[in-house]
């Protein structure tokens, strides 16, 4: 039951790529695929430990790593963010703000991210959650736009992560002023069917 | 930044960077704990991982999600973007399930204790026979109404179809409840004392379609978060829908509200008269509805007659008698002649202009609107009447059975519906609506069950709050506990004081430790949600598949599978008579034929499994969204218009019922000057077993607190975070005060949040009750605050 205007997206968006990359290379149309497992794995930097210990795992919504300011979120993490200093960058937020006159269903920021109280536990846990998934989308041909490699489900803004001061070299983009990025990058469909 | 002085800015970040990863600052104590995380976390991409869907494990909403597994654990969860409730949005509660398996005390074995109250470990044979051993004797000395088994709204339907079949098929016994009768007693009773058949018409397309969305007392925004969202989100794309949110103290909802209105606890009773007097008096109300559709009843009325269940004459076995007498739309109009403005908003603290709003609302016949309830109305020592007056405002305007206008109750557990509700793991229930104290209830449910004629007893059980007094007797000698916590729950706690040891034997089946275990003779170790095959029915009539997708941790076992077992070593094994292997099916589709062609029809088995749950009654494979209305239910065979075809008693019409304003059991005096609410917070569900085991949860709401208006607090001369002591009169609290936090409780008004198990706020709470749903009152009594 995927709406069907997300149906439509992907579908033309891998009509765009096809014809792009039969009509520049058609000879190489017919190469396989990167293997989808070709994981660039980076060295656990300091950005990589502290962005996984904001997350239970990847995909859950972080936990705030600052206090409680007493201020509307997206004063901060506006459009673009703002650079505070030496104290670091507020980053724009990776799902919609919710446009429009009301609040919108995105409105209520702590009913998905949590402050943190304590470093306190009640009981130890043993979970072990996924890890980011740092590998670089897989491509049709050497020269063709590699594929989105992860859901886009409330990440439809490319751009929080992907450029700016929040974005990390491993996947900063090289083309930001393009602003259209499902033109080239399709999504993977994650729908399951059970 | 420009609200913010640096200053400040850099303090709050300051103070907070020990707790947290600070913005600038990540220091070496917290790069060794990220490091930690990150050597337990695996490098696996999505793709790497199987996944299944699953209904969330917390509240009714039943939101879906996809279940991402490895190596047999869960290693991530995504909102499922296919599931019709959620649309792929969950809480925090959501996003963090998978950690809520992996807490490092899951109960793994059967464990026994011994006379000097430590705990022995035993094998499944043998706690298996002593429980029946237990059960077996029970019976024979002492009779069907000495033994109990005590559920949940969080069983599985096989686990409580189970329980039913056991229980009263096959030890013919009524003592069968669940926690849910603390939780939505007063909505089964409020729907069906008004349409002779339990559960709402409306569904969740109601938070679009409508246009009024009225909270009745209860913080839509914290307990049931996506349902919010999906509000939140109609405000925003159509102009003019409100949220009216009537509360007696301040939460998050409160801050999206259009229209905040603030009534003293027990007013809402009569602030629902009030608004009935302005739509009688202004004429605002549907002739024509009422005339094809309504029939008028009322009951006793009179407080000193009914009382609350709670004092010692009323203290064991509160059994209240209704009479139903027949009333009139004519008599309506002398009823409500007491209610009129001046003197609701003297008895609720209502301002008349704000009663006068509300009676806009409903009777402007052009707007849908949609009224929403939980816990503050059926929490309540009046809770069925409440549940009766909030249908009566729809009924009298004509506002049901149709998109976007509906009364509909909001569910706290995810199968309090599905499991309890409709297989009726109630002490007088049976399923889809069937009760024991009818004779052809009984006789249909003895031959689906293939049991002779008079094995179901005629004599319902005792309800929650009763079953517990009775242990405390010694009335019942033999208790099986499952998926609950009562000795977190249960009201004016004090009373339920037990020592293991004490003749009765007490069996506790959960997933981790908690008080409840803690008196328990035998602790079996279950497995949780995904841990085995289950199916949930949520608030708006769905019913959820999913299949097992791991292996329970130890020799952890499903609590339906438990009782099976016990079951067959009573000799009651013709009761399951199922393959090992292979129960489940044949246990639906039994389940199943008691409502097929009785309104409430559920899906079969395979189209479960094949999609993201269907509403019943689901007819030709097609699910009903609109209960009784025409054009969406196949029961109804007029062309437009609802038809009440359940409720035969009433001539297939809605009853509309007259119910007055009581006062509350206890009010604040000169000792105990203040009131005490209690209620939940987003972060924990419940009691905390499963949530506080998860870091994140826990560690942004680490303990219970007491919420102080702030102008109270300065009388006292308390500040956020003051040590104080909470005291009624059956019991005191100490605990940190919180002003100013995210609920703001007027003045002379206290909240504290239930699911701390180490700051037990049912030690200060009365057992009052309402008089026809058995259902406790959690949220008013008087208490005292001083400093600590």
């Amino acid at each position: 039951m995927m709406p069907l205007w997300r149906h439509a997206r992907v579908i033309a968006a891998v009509c765009c790529l096809g014809a792009v990359a039969v009509s520049c290379n058609p000879q190489t149309s017919a190469k396989p695929n990167p293997p989808a497992d070709a994981v660039v794995q980076t060295k656990a930097d300091s950005k990589s430990l502290e962005r996984a210990a904001r997350r239970a795992y990847d995909g859950a919504p972080p936990v705030i790593p600052h206090g409680n300011l007493g201020a509307s979120c997206v004063a901060c993490h506006s459009a673009k963010g703002i650079q505070f200093g030496e104290m670091g960058f507020a980053p724009p937020m990776p799902h919609e703000t919710s446009p429009g006159k009301g609040p919108g269903k995105f409105a209520r920021c702590t009913q998905c991210h949590v402050f943190k109280e304590t470093d306190e536990v009640f009981v130890e846990n043993s979970f072990a959650g996924l890890q980011q998934d740092l590998r670089r989308g897989s491509r049709q041909n050497p020269l063709a736009p590699p594929v989105m490699p992860h859901p886009v489900f409330m990440r439809e803004n490319c751009a929080a992560c992907h450029t700016g001061p929040a974005a990390r070299e491993e996947i900063r983009c090289t083309h930001p002023e393009r602003g259209r990025c499902n033109q080239c990058h399709v999504a993977p469909v994650t729908q399951t069917e059970f | 930044m420009s609200d913010i002085p640096r200053r400040t800015f850099l303090k709050v970040l300051g103070t907070t960077s020990a707790a947290s990863c600070g913005i600038a600052a990540f220091s070496c104590d917290d790069r060794r704990e990220a490091e930690k995380i990150a050597a337990t976390q695996a490098a696996l991409t999505p793709e790497q991982l199987t996944w299944g869907k699953a209904p969330c494990r917390y509240c009714g909403t039943g939101c879906g999600v996809e279940v991402g597994v490895k190596d047999n654990r869960i290693m991530a969860v995504r909102g499922d973007t296919a599931s019709p409730v959620n649309r792929g949005l969950l809480c925090v509660k959501g996003y963090h399930l998978p950690a809520m398996l992996y807490g490092k005390d899951r109960l793994l074995y059967p464990q026994l204790r011994q006379p000097d109250g430590s705990l022995k470990r035993i094998s499944w044979d043998e706690a298996l026979d002593l429980v029946a051993s237990k059960f077996k004797g029970a019976l024979e000395e002492h009779g069907p109404e000495s033994v109990a088994v005590y559920g949940s709204g969080q069983w599985t339907i096989f686990d409580g179809y189970t329980a039913l079949k056991w229980v009263k098929g096959g030890m013919r016994s009524n003592n069968l409840e669940p926690n849910a009768r603390l939780c939505m007693a007063s909505a089964v009773m409020g729907f069906v004392t008004q349409f002779q058949s339990d559960e709402p018409m409306g569904c969740y397309d109601d938070f679009e379609f409508g246009d009024d969305f009225i909270f009745w007392g209860h913080n839509v925004a914290e307990m049931h978060p996506v349902l919010f969202s999906r509000i939140l989100e109609t405000k925003r794309k159509k102009p003019g829908s409100r949220i009216i949110d009537l509360a007696t103290r301040r939460t998050a909802t409160s801050d999206y509200a259009d229209m905040y209105i603030e009534f003293r606890p027990g007013g809402d009773l009569a602030l629902a008269n009030g608004i009935l007097h302005l739509l009688v008096k202004n004429d605002q109300v549907d002739h024509a509805f009422i005339k094809e559709n309504l029939v008028f009843k009322r009951g006793i009325e009179d407080p000193a007659v009914i009382g609350y269940g709670c004092y010692e004459d009323q203290a064991d076995r509160y059994v209240f008698k209704e009479e139903m007498k027949d009333a009139s739309f004519e008599e309506l109009k002398t009823f409500l002649a007491d209610y009129t403005p001046e003197r609701v908003s003297e008895l609720s603290g209502v301002s008349v202009a704000q009663i006068e709003a509300l009676a806009k609302v409903y009777g402007d016949n052009k707007r849908g609107t949609v009224s929403t309830w939980c816990m503050g109305v059926n929490q309540h020592y009046r809770g069925t009447w409440m549940n009766n007056l909030i249908t009566d405002l729809h009924l009298i305007t004509g506002k049901i059975g149709r998109p976007g206008s509906n009364p509909f109750s909001m569910t706290g557990q995810p199968a309090a519906c599905g499991t309890v509700r409709e297989v009726g793991t109630l002490c007088n229930r049976l399923p889809s609506d069937r009760v024991v104290t009818n004779p052809e209830h009984r006789a249909e449910t003895e031959k689906i069950w293939g049991l002779p004629e008079g094995t179901i007893s005629e004599k319902p059980g005792y309800h929650a709050v009763d079953m517990f007094r009775a242990m405390q007797r010694g009335d019942i000698k033999c208790m099986w506990i499952q998926t609950t916590n009562p000795w977190v729950t249960l009201p004016n706690l004090h009373r339920f004081e037990r020592k293991p040891g004490d003749g009765r034997f007490i069996v506790v089946s959960d997933i981790y430790p908690t008080p409840t275990t803690e008196v328990a003779d035998l602790i079996l170790p279950a497995a949780g949600w995904v841990e085995r095959e289950g199916m949930f029915g949520n608030s708006e009539r769905r019913t959820q598949h999913w299949d097992k997708l791991i292996d329970p941790p130890g020799e952890a076992k499903e609590d339906a599978w438990q009782m099976i077992q016990v079951a067959r070593r009573m000799g009651m094994g013709h009761l399951f008579p199922w393959p090992e292997d292979d129960w489940h099916r044949p246990m639906f589709e039994e389940y199943r034929s008691f409502t097929v062609g009785n309104g409430k029809d559920l899906a079969t088995y395979e189209q479960l499994r094949a999609t993201r749950g269907l509403v019943w009654p689901v007819v030709d494979g097609k699910e009903t969204r609109y209960r009784y209305a025409a054009g969406f239910d196949p029961y109804v065979k007029k062309k437009s218009g609802v038809h009440f075809y359940k409720a035969k008693g009433y001539g297939e019409k809605a009853a509309f019922w007259l119910r007055p304003y009581n006062p509350p059991p206890e009010s604040p005096d000169t000792e105990f000057p203040y009131w005490l609410c209690t209620g939940r917070v987003l972060e924990h569900w419940h009691t905390g077993s499963m949530t506080r085991r998860v870091k994140e949860l826990q560690q942004a709401v680490p303990s219970a607190y007491v919420e102080i208006n702030r102008a109270d607090a300065q009388d006292l001369g308390l500040k956020d975070g003051d040590w104080v002591r909470v005291t009624s009169r059956r019991g005191e609290l100490k605990l940190r005060a919180k002003v100013d936090g995210r609920g703001k409780p007027p003045r002379g008004s206290l909240f504290i949040p239930f699911f701390d198990e180490h700051l037990l706020v049912n030690v200060l709470t009365l057992d009052a009750m309402c008089n026809i749903s058995y259902q406790p009152d959690y949220k008013k009594c008087a208490v005292k605050i001083e400093r600590a």
